[in-house]
């Protein structure tokens, strides 16, 4: 199992109650109940979410407080957005080409 | 599939959409066509020679060229599984990991070919697909990341 920084943003996004956890910490820190609130699973199962996404890094739990309110942490998810973009501007330069290709090929089957 | 159905799940983050002025047929052959595949795939600066693309056309088929940075920069292969085929509408490519370029684990591209008139609607979407995850049940992730930087971005 790959333990680059990028590997384990995507690992930890790719399941929909982490993202949706991820989604609500964006707008704030948060406990463990106040994250269970909109799903229909269990507390033990979000504190399970939660611990994945802390080995990768995308959250900190508090150590003192007694919730241990979650807290988003910007960085990997910044540098994971920058590799997508950068995916995203090397399909756009090839489709830039593809067009011209078939823009050419059109004229001379004319 | 039909047109007035498009296959992009409503959440499928669709990374790139293009009007091409050429009938799907015609797209899709440039994308499944070595000889044509050559003549655009590769960036500025960037040949992908004909003679270096192989493309064995059937779903578990591989779809592998070489990059050759003109003027003798290097060579770079990009090698991928065809996941899914359906001419002229659909390609799903599965990338092999390139853990030389930072890219541990394969990656998902999903194009599709729709009419659009005498022309064509393409989308294609590129997103990070681990091992555990495989499925179209898994595609929807990457739109609530868009989402989420977009929030991150505008918090300090």
């Amino acid at each position: 199992m790959p333990t680059d920084q990028l590997s384990l943003t995507f690992a930890a996004l790719a399941d929909p109650t982490r993202r949706s956890i991820v989604t609500r910490l964006a707008e704030g820190e948060a406990t463990v109940n106040e994250l269970a609130e909109p799903f229909s699973v269990s507390l033990p199962a979000i504190s399970r979410h939660l611990k994945v996404l802390e080995r990768a890094g995308l959250i900190v739990r508090s150590r003192d407080a007694q919730w241990r309110p979650s807290r988003l942490q910007a960085d990997p998810i910044d540098e994971a957005v920058e590799w997508m973009q950068s995916r995203k501007q090397t399909w756009e330069t090839r489709m830039d080409r593809l067009d011209a290709h078939l823009r050419r090929k059109g004229e001379q089957d004319e | 599939m039909s047109d007035s159905t498009p296959v992009a799940a409503a959440d499928q983050q669709v990374l790139i959409t293009r009007i091409f002025d050429a009938p799907r047929e015609r797209v899709f052959r440039a994308w499944t066509d070595p000889d044509e595949v050559a003549a655009w795939f590769g960036p500025e600066h960037v040949d992908t020679p004909r003679e270096r693309i192989g493309i064995d056309l059937r779903v578990g088929g591989r779809y592998e060229l070489t990059m050759v940075r003109r003027g003798g920069g290097g060579e770079f292969a990009i090698g991928y599984e065809i996941l899914e085929l359906v001419e002229p509408e659909l390609i799903v490519l599965r990338s092999d990991p390139m853990p030389e370029v930072g890219m541990h684990e394969p990656t998902v591209v999903r194009v599709e070919f729709h009419d659009h008139g005498a022309k064509t609607r393409m989308t294609l979407s590129d997103a990070p697909q681990p091992p555990a995850a495989r499925g179209h049940a898994e595609a929807g992730w990457s739109a609530a990341f868009e989402k989420l930087a977009t929030l991150v971005e505008s918090t300090p």
